[in-house]
């Protein structure tokens, strides 16, 4: 049931009468019961694999806390952990890695396969409830008694499949202490699940139709021009495709009075690479500098060490997308660029101060994301070599955009412009009805003339 | 709190008929329809239905006016050689791809007064009603076809006619918000707005030269042969993919089971066409064209209906042309395809058309 159809508009507003139509203390059970829908829609075999992983982790919660610092609470946390990541690692990393070891030992690769499905969201809630465990074990977050409620954190349909991955004091400190939600925050939501939409149906999908037109056959597609407009076409369709996911989540949770934080904030306006990973799904990216990075030692230990971490942290973020060497490479890269500007920055802040460079410097680092989203879409890394190696060739070729598709960038940018300077998104939540209306009524025109309503597109990130 | 949530809450409901005025604006004024991809369902249509309004305006008291798909193929420039004889001016108002449905909507606004032809004819290859794999209620072409016709009394009945769950929502939507079906129209538009206007504008001044002069492909199947007895089909040589497909997809199809949904779509959409006629002096007749390059044997399919001749021993002004008045046009080598004429085929149907209409009409000062 993907959020961009028919039939998941009909389960919101199922849900939401059956929410905000039942007695407050059947809620929480309504919204758990809609989760594990939501999940069957999909698979419904992976539902035990769910429960699994939240039973685990709910009990190791409960045992951490009991027991005293030491080498046993250290190894009750390792045990959890590694059973998040053995699940995860099967799963996800199995036949890399047995495809990997074939190559060494000379044998064909798919010598070990297994047929393995990849269980949907599985790398989003197991991050989550990982977070949690550690949050429980560092001392920073009570074990949560109601198992129900632990299985909602995990489940929560809005976000139960491509984030934003949500901590767990957040999420519990909205369920806890439950409000109705105000009627900014039903504006706010309704904006963000029409924005949302409208970025994923009316900009990604346009865009994805470009990109995979390009990427599904490169040589068919020679020149430079060619290549360059496939990748800025994918470079668009992923941002509209995830941010738009992620409003849609956002939205959906504040209709139900829970609030999660931003998870992108105009990330082609960064000025830098560091500024860009500020930017562009912020809770993974603070979820591996919390629980990756700083405990890797961050930039406690000198240069060379701070170098290394960065490298390691991006080298998994990378792997965490998918199991194949081009999620590597694509890690690297963006660790090599930190690495990079760190070498040039030291230890200064990043400046965001708008001045007559920052133009220059937001292309500059928007062509370097570009080149890094080869990697990404790519099908292996043969095929990424022959983009870049088009990419950087002589002149040639046509762009495979239309006038049209230079309009919609040019649209989003100057709205992107204008929220970055004047935060008009906010602003029209707060003015008056025929304004906010307009907006929506603006979305929705947009929706009904671009939208791409018949050629079901997934979302980029659910194969994550 | 309160207040601003009622005024929050009257701004969804709002946004939603800001959208319906903006869709209105935009496509439910003749803007958009003026601009429409010429080439295109909705933009031939459009194109065809002002083509026959002014025509209207510069013929008298003696037009008729057929309708039908691609197969009603015939030339209305030589069938209005015969006019001196005939006494008729005909006019083709047909488009290919269409069926009964959308010739209502065509009809019903090429002729308001139900009174301006003094016949209407339709093209039919049967006067039964054979279910096909393919039933025509759930054609959803016709979204695209009658989309600029589409008024907002339409839309809940229009999209009823379809008869999937799935083709009526789209139909609905379609017809509610016209953007949507207009989508690959508007962004073909706007990758060239200058083009697009310009050539736009030459359909609407030149449409009718472009067209009424049209001759056909001298293409043809002779030498096509058919075994139906062993269900096998020897195909001359030099005939290109397109036609042998066309032969084994409509002339070598397997029966379809009789349902009766064929004959339920004919009533309801001939039956509105023909209760606008009602009482008026414009004569509605059925003419069977030449059915194949060699038709399927009449036995293959056992036919449970007739509308179409129900209709014309009901209705006094519903006249059906003689069954077999075009049989001698039932060969290879008149045909392009399985399904239509070539230009010889027109050549001679054309005349032969306008003669049996003329002499079923009677003469047009009566």
């Amino acid at each position: 049931m993907l959020f961009n159809t028919t039939q998941f508009f009909l389960f919101l507003a199922v849900v939401l009468a059956l929410f905000y139509g039942s007695p407050r203390r059947f809620r929480r059970y309504i919204l758990l019961a809609a989760s594990y829908f939501f999940y069957a829609c999909w698979n419904p075999k992976f539902i035990a694999l769910l429960l699994t992983l939240t039973a685990i982790d709910y009990t190791a919660a409960l045992w951490l806390e009991k027991v005293a610092p030491g080498p046993r609470k250290k190894a009750l946390l390792i045990l959890s952990l590694s059973a998040n990541l053995g699940f995860l690692g099967f799963f996800k990393y199995y036949n890399f890695l047995a495809s990997n070891l074939a190559l060494l030992l000379g044998k064909p690769t798919h010598s070990f396969f297994l047929d393995i499905v990849l269980p949907l969201g599985i790398s989003f809630h197991t991050f989550q409830s990982m977070s949690y465990v550690v949050d429980v074990y560092r001392g920073q977050q009570k074990a949560v008694r109601s198992p129900i409620d632990y299985a909602l954190f995990i489940c929560f349909f809005p976000q139960l499949v491509a984030g934003p991955i949500v901590r767990a004091h957040t999420f519990f400190r909205d369920l806890f202490d439950w409000h109705p939600p105000s009627a900014d925050d039903v504006s706010n939501g309704i904006f963000l699940l029409v924005l949302g939409l409208t970025k994923k149906m009316a900009f990604a999908d346009q865009f994805a139709k470009v990109a995979n037109r390009y990427f599904s056959d490169v040589a068919g597609n020679p020149g430079m021009v060619t290549a360059w407009s496939g990748v800025f076409a994918f470079g668009l369709q992923i941002y509209f495709d995830f941010s738009g996911y992620t409003d849609m989540a956002i939205g959906m949770a504040k209709l139900l009075g829970f609030h999660f934080p931003v998870n992108f904030r105009r990330p082609y306006l960064a000025s830098s690479i560091t500024d860009f990973w500020r930017r562009w799904h912020i809770s993974l990216s603070t979820w591996l500098r919390d629980y990756l990075y700083i405990p890797l030692g961050g930039n406690r230990h000198g240069q060379w060490m701070t170098y290394r971490n960065l490298a390691i942290t991006m080298l998994l973020g990378g792997l965490w997308h998918g199991a194949s060497w081009n999620f590597v490479i694509w890690g690297g890269y963006h660790g090599a660029l930190l690495g990079v500007e760190r070498v040039f920055r030291g230890d200064r802040p990043i400046r965001e101060e708008w001045t007559w460079l920052y133009p220059a410097k937001a292309i500059l680092t928007f062509g370097l994301v570009l080149i890094s989203w080869v990697f990404f879409r790519a099908a292996d890394l043969p095929q990424s070599l022959q983009i870049l190696g088009q990419m950087f060739s002589r002149p040639g070729g046509h762009t495979l955009l239309q006038p049209w598709h230079v309009g919609l960038a040019l649209i989003a940018l100057a709205l992107a412009v204008v929220e970055e300077k004047f935060e008009w998104f906010e602003r029209i939540i707060e003015a008056p009805a025929w304004a906010y209306a307009s907006a929506l009524a603006a979305m929705f025109l947009c929706l009904e003339v671009f939208g791409v309503i018949d050629a079901s597109i997934p979302f980029i990130y659910f194969q994550f | 709190m309160h207040q601003k949530g009622r005024r929050r809450g009257l701004a969804l409901p709002l946004a939603c008929l800001g959208l319906f005025a903006l869709d209105g604006l935009l496509f439910r004024t003749p803007f958009y329809p003026s601009i429409l991809q010429p080439d295109s369902s909705a933009g031939t249509f459009e194109l065809t239905l002002e083509r026959e309004q002014q025509a209207q305006r510069l013929n008298g008291d003696n037009l008729v006016v057929t309708l039908g798909d691609s197969r009603f193929a015939y030339s209305p420039r030589l069938a209005n050689e015969l006019t001196a004889q005939t006494g008729y001016v005909f006019r083709h108002a047909g488009v290919a791809g269409t069926d009964v449905r959308s010739w209502y909507y065509m009809l019903r606004d090429l002729d308001p007064s139900a009174r301006r032809y003094r016949a209407i004819v339709f093209g039919v290859t049967d006067y039964d009603d054979e279910d096909q794999f393919f039933t025509p209620d759930d054609d959803i072409r016709a979204l695209h076809y009658v989309i600029a016709r589409l008024r907002w009394s339409d839309v809940l009945e229009f999209a009823l006619s379809f008869h999937s769950r799935k083709l009526q929502w789209e139909a609905l939507r379609g017809a509610s918000l016209k953007g949507i079906v207009y989508q690959n129209d508007i962004l073909t538009f706007l990758s060239n707005p200058k083009k697009r206007i310009q050539y736009a504008r030459a359909a609407h001044r030149d449409y009718d030269q472009w067209t009424y002069g049209y001759v056909e492909t001298p293409r043809s199947l002779t030498g096509l042969q058919i075994d139906w007895k062993a269900w096998k089909v020897t195909f001359p040589p030099g005939l290109d993919q397109d036609q042998q497909d066309t032969i084994n997809r409509d002339l070598m199809r397997e029966p379809a089971p009789q349902t009766g949904r064929v004959a339920a779509y004919y009533r309801a959409w001939y039956g509105r066409i023909l209760d606008r006629y009602r009482g008026s002096r414009t004569k509605i007749v059925f003419v069977r064209l030449a059915r194949a390059p060699i038709p399927r044997p009449d036995g293959l399919v056992r036919k449970k209906s007739s509308t179409i001749r129900d209709f014309a021993s009901s209705l006094p002004n519903v006249l059906l042309c003689d069954e077999h008045a075009f049989d001698s046009l039932e060969h290879p080598e008149l045909f392009r395809d399985a399904l239509h004429l070539n230009r010889a085929g027109i050549a001679r149907f054309s005349p032969m058309l306008a003669e049996e209409i003329g002499r079923m009409l009677g003469s047009a000062g009566q």
